[in-house]
Protein backbone atom coordinates (compact mmCIF):
# COMPACT_ATOMS: atom_id res chain seq x y z
CA UNK A 1 0.00 0.00 0.00
CA UNK A 2 1.65 3.22 -0.99
CA UNK A 3 1.55 5.90 1.74
CA UNK A 4 0.36 9.33 1.13
CA UNK A 5 2.32 12.41 2.16
CA UNK A 6 0.79 14.76 4.49
CA UNK A 7 2.63 17.95 5.60
CA UNK A 8 1.81 19.25 9.10
CA UNK A 9 3.44 22.10 11.13
CA UNK A 10 5.19 22.04 14.15
CA UNK A 11 5.75 23.50 17.44
CA UNK A 12 1.96 24.87 17.89
CA UNK A 13 1.27 26.28 20.69
CA UNK A 14 -0.76 24.28 23.22
CA UNK A 15 -4.13 25.33 24.33
CA UNK A 16 -7.79 25.64 23.71
CA UNK A 17 -7.68 29.25 22.30
CA UNK A 18 -4.91 28.52 20.20
CA UNK A 19 -6.64 25.12 18.67
CA UNK A 20 -9.74 27.08 18.27
CA UNK A 21 -7.70 29.67 15.86
CA UNK A 22 -6.16 27.12 14.19
CA UNK A 23 -9.36 25.57 13.45
CA UNK A 24 -10.74 28.78 12.33
CA UNK A 25 -7.57 29.28 9.87
CA UNK A 26 -9.07 25.78 8.69
CA UNK A 27 -6.45 23.52 10.07
CA UNK A 28 -6.57 20.23 12.69
CA UNK A 29 -4.67 20.45 15.89
CA UNK A 30 -3.24 17.36 16.30
CA UNK A 31 -0.47 15.00 17.92
CA UNK A 32 1.83 12.52 16.52
CA UNK A 33 3.42 9.49 19.23
CA UNK A 34 4.08 5.95 18.88
CA UNK A 35 7.33 3.71 19.61
CA UNK A 36 8.16 5.29 23.03
CA UNK A 37 9.12 8.80 20.93
CA UNK A 38 7.67 11.96 22.85
CA UNK A 39 4.56 13.24 21.80
CA UNK A 40 4.86 15.89 18.97
CA UNK A 41 1.88 18.52 18.84
CA UNK A 42 1.14 19.30 15.07
CA UNK A 43 -1.43 20.98 13.16
CA UNK A 44 -2.70 19.78 9.75
CA UNK A 45 -3.94 21.45 6.82
CA UNK A 46 -8.10 19.95 7.10
CA UNK A 47 -8.58 19.98 3.40
CA UNK A 48 -5.37 18.17 3.06
CA UNK A 49 -6.62 15.65 5.38
CA UNK A 50 -10.10 15.20 4.00
CA UNK A 51 -8.40 14.64 0.38
CA UNK A 52 -5.25 11.73 2.00
CA UNK A 53 -8.23 9.86 4.11
CA UNK A 54 -11.13 9.78 1.17
CA UNK A 55 -9.07 6.97 -0.30
CA UNK A 56 -9.66 3.70 -1.26
CA UNK A 57 -8.46 2.62 2.30
CA UNK A 58 -10.34 5.31 3.78
CA UNK A 59 -9.10 6.46 7.46
CA UNK A 60 -6.85 3.00 7.55
CA UNK A 61 -4.19 5.02 4.65
CA UNK A 62 -0.96 5.03 5.65
CA UNK A 63 0.45 7.89 5.92
CA UNK A 64 3.22 9.84 5.11
CA UNK A 65 3.35 12.57 7.94
CA UNK A 66 5.95 15.09 7.39
CA UNK A 67 6.34 17.07 10.49
CA UNK A 68 8.91 20.13 9.94
CA UNK A 69 12.34 18.21 9.15
CA UNK A 70 11.25 14.58 10.38
CA UNK A 71 8.85 11.95 8.27
CA UNK A 72 6.79 9.50 10.52
CA UNK A 73 5.31 6.74 8.98
CA UNK A 74 1.72 6.95 10.65
CA UNK A 75 -2.14 6.07 10.52
CA UNK A 76 -4.83 8.43 11.67
CA UNK A 77 -6.54 7.94 15.28
CA UNK A 78 -8.82 9.06 17.41
CA UNK A 79 -10.28 11.69 15.41
CA UNK A 80 -12.03 13.59 17.56
CA UNK A 81 -15.67 15.40 16.15
CA UNK A 82 -17.58 18.11 17.24
CA UNK A 83 -20.73 17.07 18.49
CA UNK A 84 -23.09 18.91 16.56
CA UNK A 85 -21.38 20.04 12.94
CA UNK A 86 -19.64 16.45 13.04
CA UNK A 87 -16.57 17.90 11.78
CA UNK A 88 -12.65 16.58 12.83
CA UNK A 89 -12.03 18.94 15.67
CA UNK A 90 -8.40 16.40 16.89
CA UNK A 91 -6.65 14.04 14.92
CA UNK A 92 -4.14 11.68 16.76
CA UNK A 93 -1.43 10.07 14.35
CA UNK A 94 0.48 6.92 15.69
CA UNK A 95 3.81 6.30 14.39
CA UNK A 96 3.85 2.83 12.82
CA UNK A 97 6.51 0.57 11.32
CA UNK A 98 6.53 -1.63 8.28
CA UNK A 99 6.72 -4.98 9.50
CA UNK A 100 4.89 -4.70 12.87
CA UNK A 101 1.60 -5.87 13.89
CA UNK A 102 -1.04 -3.47 14.61
CA UNK A 103 -4.54 -2.91 15.60
CA UNK A 104 -6.91 -1.23 13.06
CA UNK A 105 -11.24 -1.29 12.73
CA UNK A 106 -11.86 -1.99 8.95
CA UNK A 107 -15.72 -1.30 7.56
CA UNK A 108 -17.76 -4.52 7.12
CA UNK A 109 -19.46 -3.94 3.51
CA UNK A 110 -22.66 -6.79 2.82
CA UNK A 111 -22.92 -8.07 -0.57
CA UNK A 112 -25.48 -9.86 -2.37
CA UNK A 113 -29.29 -9.57 -1.42
CA UNK A 114 -30.71 -11.35 1.15
CA UNK A 115 -33.84 -12.79 -1.44
CA UNK A 116 -35.32 -15.08 1.61
CA UNK A 117 -35.10 -12.69 4.32
CA UNK A 118 -37.14 -10.11 2.13
CA UNK A 119 -39.62 -12.64 0.38
CA UNK A 120 -40.46 -13.50 4.48
CA UNK A 121 -41.08 -9.61 5.01
CA UNK A 122 -38.13 -9.58 7.57
CA UNK A 123 -35.35 -7.23 8.32
CA UNK A 124 -31.57 -7.96 7.55
CA UNK A 125 -29.99 -6.65 10.81
CA UNK A 126 -26.61 -5.47 11.05
CA UNK A 127 -24.95 -5.74 14.44
CA UNK A 128 -21.26 -5.22 13.74
CA UNK A 129 -20.09 -2.48 11.20
CA UNK A 130 -16.60 -2.49 11.74
CA UNK A 131 -14.24 -5.55 12.36
CA UNK A 132 -11.30 -4.71 14.77
CA UNK A 133 -8.20 -6.75 12.86
CA UNK A 134 -4.71 -7.39 13.10
CA UNK A 135 -2.31 -7.06 10.44
CA UNK A 136 0.66 -5.41 9.04
CA UNK A 137 0.03 -1.63 7.87
CA UNK A 138 0.01 -3.23 3.93
CA UNK A 139 -1.92 -5.45 4.77
CA UNK A 140 -5.29 -3.90 6.02
CA UNK A 141 -7.66 -4.76 3.92
CA UNK A 142 -10.19 -1.56 2.58
CA UNK A 143 -13.28 -3.23 3.40
CA UNK A 144 -14.30 -6.79 4.41
CA UNK A 145 -17.12 -8.12 2.47
CA UNK A 146 -19.63 -10.48 3.93
CA UNK A 147 -22.22 -11.62 1.17
CA UNK A 148 -25.65 -12.27 3.02
CA UNK A 149 -27.46 -13.76 0.05
CA UNK A 150 -27.24 -17.46 1.51
CA UNK A 151 -28.85 -15.49 4.98
CA UNK A 152 -32.50 -16.64 5.82
CA UNK A 153 -35.03 -15.60 8.85
CA UNK A 154 -33.34 -16.34 12.04
CA UNK A 155 -30.35 -17.30 11.35
CA UNK A 156 -27.20 -15.02 11.59
CA UNK A 157 -23.64 -14.55 9.26
CA UNK A 158 -21.00 -14.84 11.87
CA UNK A 159 -17.36 -13.82 12.22
CA UNK A 160 -16.30 -17.05 11.09
CA UNK A 161 -18.01 -16.39 8.00
CA UNK A 162 -15.19 -14.19 6.62
CA UNK A 163 -13.05 -14.63 4.35
CA UNK A 164 -10.29 -12.52 5.37
CA UNK A 165 -7.10 -12.53 3.59
CA UNK A 166 -3.52 -14.31 4.63
CA UNK A 167 -1.56 -12.36 6.92
CA UNK A 168 -4.65 -10.33 8.37
CA UNK A 169 -6.49 -11.91 12.05
CA UNK A 170 -8.85 -10.55 14.38
CA UNK A 171 -9.53 -10.96 17.85
CA UNK A 172 -13.03 -11.62 17.91
CA UNK A 173 -14.85 -14.97 18.40
CA UNK A 174 -16.27 -16.54 15.81
CA UNK A 175 -18.99 -16.96 16.96
CA UNK A 176 -20.07 -13.22 17.28
CA UNK A 177 -22.92 -12.46 15.01
CA UNK A 178 -22.61 -9.80 12.27
CA UNK A 179 -25.89 -10.06 10.53
CA UNK A 180 -28.57 -11.63 11.27
CA UNK A 181 -32.50 -12.05 9.41
CA UNK A 182 -35.17 -10.53 11.83
CA UNK A 183 -38.52 -11.90 11.81
CA UNK A 184 -41.58 -9.62 10.84
CA UNK A 185 -43.04 -8.21 14.11
CA UNK A 186 -46.06 -10.03 14.85
CA UNK A 187 -45.57 -10.55 18.61
CA UNK A 188 -45.60 -6.95 18.99
CA UNK A 189 -48.89 -5.77 17.08
CA UNK A 190 -50.54 -8.66 19.90
CA UNK A 191 -48.57 -6.63 23.16
CA UNK A 192 -50.07 -3.17 21.73
CA UNK A 193 -53.84 -4.97 21.21
CA UNK A 194 -53.87 -5.80 24.49
CA UNK A 195 -52.69 -2.13 25.71
CA UNK A 196 -55.75 -0.68 23.88
CA UNK A 197 -54.03 0.70 21.13
CA UNK A 198 -55.25 -1.36 18.22
CA UNK A 199 -55.51 0.55 15.79
CA UNK A 200 -51.82 1.11 15.65
CA UNK A 201 -51.09 -2.30 13.74
CA UNK A 202 -49.19 -0.76 11.34
CA UNK A 203 -46.69 0.28 13.54
CA UNK A 204 -46.04 -2.40 15.21
CA UNK A 205 -44.18 -3.96 12.32
CA UNK A 206 -41.57 -1.95 13.59
CA UNK A 207 -38.83 -3.24 15.54
CA UNK A 208 -38.06 -0.51 18.74
CA UNK A 209 -35.15 -1.18 20.20
CA UNK A 210 -34.23 1.30 23.69
CA UNK A 211 -30.94 -0.20 24.33
CA UNK A 212 -28.85 2.06 23.31
CA UNK A 213 -30.91 4.69 25.25
CA UNK A 214 -28.24 6.47 27.71
CA UNK A 215 -29.39 8.39 30.92
CA UNK A 216 -26.63 11.09 30.35
CA UNK A 217 -25.83 13.21 27.06
CA UNK B 1 -44.47 6.06 27.62
CA UNK B 2 -41.43 5.26 28.92
CA UNK B 3 -40.44 5.84 32.39
CA UNK B 4 -38.21 4.28 35.13
CA UNK B 5 -39.13 1.39 36.97
CA UNK B 6 -38.08 2.80 40.41
CA UNK B 7 -35.99 5.70 41.14
CA UNK B 8 -33.81 6.36 44.35
CA UNK B 9 -34.93 10.04 44.93
CA UNK B 10 -38.96 10.88 43.98
CA UNK B 11 -37.74 14.28 43.14
CA UNK B 12 -34.91 16.05 41.56
CA UNK B 13 -33.45 19.83 41.30
CA UNK B 14 -33.67 21.02 37.51
CA UNK B 15 -30.36 21.37 36.90
CA UNK B 16 -28.27 23.48 33.98
CA UNK B 17 -28.90 23.13 30.33
CA UNK B 18 -26.46 24.31 28.82
CA UNK B 19 -23.19 23.03 26.21
CA UNK B 20 -23.20 20.38 24.17
CA UNK B 21 -23.41 16.76 24.23
CA UNK B 22 -20.61 14.53 25.24
CA UNK B 23 -21.60 11.17 24.16
CA UNK B 24 -24.47 9.51 21.90
CA UNK B 25 -23.60 12.19 19.27
CA UNK B 26 -23.15 9.69 16.01
CA UNK B 27 -25.47 7.18 14.33
CA UNK B 28 -23.90 3.91 16.17
CA UNK B 29 -26.85 1.06 15.49
CA UNK B 30 -29.11 1.77 12.49
CA UNK B 31 -27.91 4.03 9.27
CA UNK B 32 -30.20 6.87 9.92
CA UNK B 33 -31.10 9.60 12.63
CA UNK B 34 -32.77 12.11 13.79
CA UNK B 35 -29.67 14.55 15.80
CA UNK B 36 -31.24 17.39 18.39
CA UNK B 37 -29.75 20.88 17.15
CA UNK B 38 -31.51 22.83 20.21
CA UNK B 39 -31.35 21.74 24.06
CA UNK B 40 -34.29 20.73 25.64
CA UNK B 41 -36.46 18.66 27.84
CA UNK B 42 -37.81 15.45 25.71
CA UNK B 43 -40.90 14.11 27.71
CA UNK B 44 -41.64 11.06 27.18
CA UNK B 45 -44.89 11.81 25.62
CA UNK B 46 -43.01 13.37 22.75
CA UNK B 47 -40.70 10.56 22.80
CA UNK B 48 -44.08 8.51 22.17
CA UNK B 49 -45.32 10.41 19.86
CA UNK B 50 -42.15 10.94 17.52
CA UNK B 51 -41.77 7.32 18.01
CA UNK B 52 -45.32 6.73 16.15
CA UNK B 53 -45.25 8.96 13.75
CA UNK B 54 -41.77 7.44 12.38
CA UNK B 55 -43.44 3.72 12.92
CA UNK B 56 -46.97 4.62 11.10
CA UNK B 57 -44.83 6.30 7.70
CA UNK B 58 -42.63 3.10 7.65
CA UNK B 59 -45.72 0.95 7.68
CA UNK B 60 -43.63 -2.15 7.69
CA UNK B 61 -40.42 -3.04 8.18
CA UNK B 62 -37.15 -1.27 9.43
CA UNK B 63 -35.72 -1.29 13.04
CA UNK B 64 -35.98 1.38 15.64
CA UNK B 65 -33.87 2.80 17.80
CA UNK B 66 -35.02 5.17 21.01
CA UNK B 67 -31.50 6.62 22.08
CA UNK B 68 -32.82 8.16 25.41
CA UNK B 69 -34.21 7.59 27.87
CA UNK B 70 -36.68 10.23 30.08
CA UNK B 71 -35.44 9.33 33.51
CA UNK B 72 -35.56 12.91 35.04
CA UNK B 73 -38.88 13.43 37.20
CA UNK B 74 -40.54 17.02 36.60
CA UNK B 75 -42.64 18.04 39.12
CA UNK B 76 -45.70 20.46 39.47
CA UNK B 77 -47.57 22.02 42.27
CA UNK B 78 -51.33 21.81 41.66
CA UNK B 79 -53.00 24.94 39.97
CA UNK B 80 -54.47 27.74 42.44
CA UNK B 81 -52.11 27.01 45.00
CA UNK B 82 -50.28 29.53 47.49
CA UNK B 83 -46.68 29.38 47.42
CA UNK B 84 -44.69 27.42 49.96
CA UNK B 85 -45.62 24.08 51.50
CA UNK B 86 -42.67 22.26 49.46
CA UNK B 87 -42.11 21.13 46.17
CA UNK B 88 -44.74 19.86 44.15
CA UNK B 89 -45.52 16.40 43.07
CA UNK B 90 -43.69 14.37 40.43
CA UNK B 91 -45.89 14.73 36.98
CA UNK B 92 -44.21 13.59 34.19
CA UNK B 93 -40.62 12.40 32.86
CA UNK B 94 -38.27 13.80 30.70
CA UNK B 95 -35.01 13.20 29.15
CA UNK B 96 -32.61 15.51 29.13
CA UNK B 97 -31.25 16.57 26.15
CA UNK B 98 -28.07 18.73 24.48
CA UNK B 99 -27.33 19.57 20.94
CA UNK B 100 -25.69 16.91 18.61
CA UNK B 101 -27.51 14.45 20.59
CA UNK B 102 -28.95 11.59 18.50
CA UNK B 103 -32.72 11.03 19.46
CA UNK B 104 -34.01 8.26 17.29
CA UNK B 105 -32.45 5.65 15.37
CA UNK B 106 -33.96 4.03 11.99
CA UNK B 107 -32.58 0.98 9.90
CA UNK B 108 -33.80 -1.63 6.95
CA UNK B 109 -35.57 1.12 5.30
CA UNK B 110 -34.62 2.96 2.35
CA UNK B 111 -33.06 6.04 2.21
CA UNK B 112 -36.28 8.18 1.32
CA UNK B 113 -38.96 6.69 2.99
CA UNK B 114 -36.74 6.65 6.18
CA UNK B 115 -36.25 10.97 5.61
CA UNK B 116 -39.82 11.05 4.84
CA UNK B 117 -40.53 9.11 8.17
CA UNK B 118 -37.78 10.99 10.58
CA UNK B 119 -39.01 14.36 9.19
CA UNK B 120 -42.07 13.46 10.53
CA UNK B 121 -41.41 12.75 13.89
CA UNK B 122 -38.67 15.66 14.18
CA UNK B 123 -42.18 18.05 13.74
CA UNK B 124 -43.38 16.21 17.46
CA UNK B 125 -40.46 17.25 18.98
CA UNK B 126 -39.84 20.70 21.08
CA UNK B 127 -36.51 21.33 19.26
CA UNK B 128 -34.85 22.00 15.65
CA UNK B 129 -33.61 18.59 15.18
CA UNK B 130 -32.23 17.15 11.67
CA UNK B 131 -31.89 14.11 9.94
CA UNK B 132 -28.46 12.24 9.77
CA UNK B 133 -27.08 9.41 8.09
CA UNK B 134 -23.96 7.10 9.66
CA UNK B 135 -20.82 8.69 8.43
CA UNK B 136 -19.40 6.64 5.58
CA UNK B 137 -22.39 5.34 4.29
CA UNK B 138 -24.63 6.78 1.23
CA UNK B 139 -22.31 8.98 0.09
CA UNK B 140 -21.27 10.90 3.32
CA UNK B 141 -17.75 10.88 3.90
CA UNK B 142 -16.15 9.43 6.82
CA UNK B 143 -14.00 12.69 7.18
CA UNK B 144 -15.40 16.05 7.05
CA UNK B 145 -13.71 19.33 7.69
Amino acid sequence: MPEIVLNAEVGRTLGSRSARRLRAEGKIPGVVYGHGTDPVPVAVVGRDLRVALSGESGSNTLLSLAAGDQTFLTLAREMQRHPVRGTVIHVDFQIVRRDEIIAADVPITLVGEALEVHHGDGLVDQQLFTLPVRARPSDIPTVVELDITGLTIGSALRVADLQLASGVTTDLEDDVAIVTGQPPRVQALETEGAEGEAGEGSEAQTEIDTSGAAGEG
Amino acid sequence: MLMPRKVKHRKQQRGRLTGDAKRGTAVSFGDFGIQALEPAWLTARQIEAARIAMTRHVKRGGKVWIRVFPDRPVTQKPAETRMGSGKGNPEHWVAVVRPGKVLFELAGVEPELAHEAMDRAIQKLPMKARFVVRAGTHGVPEVQV
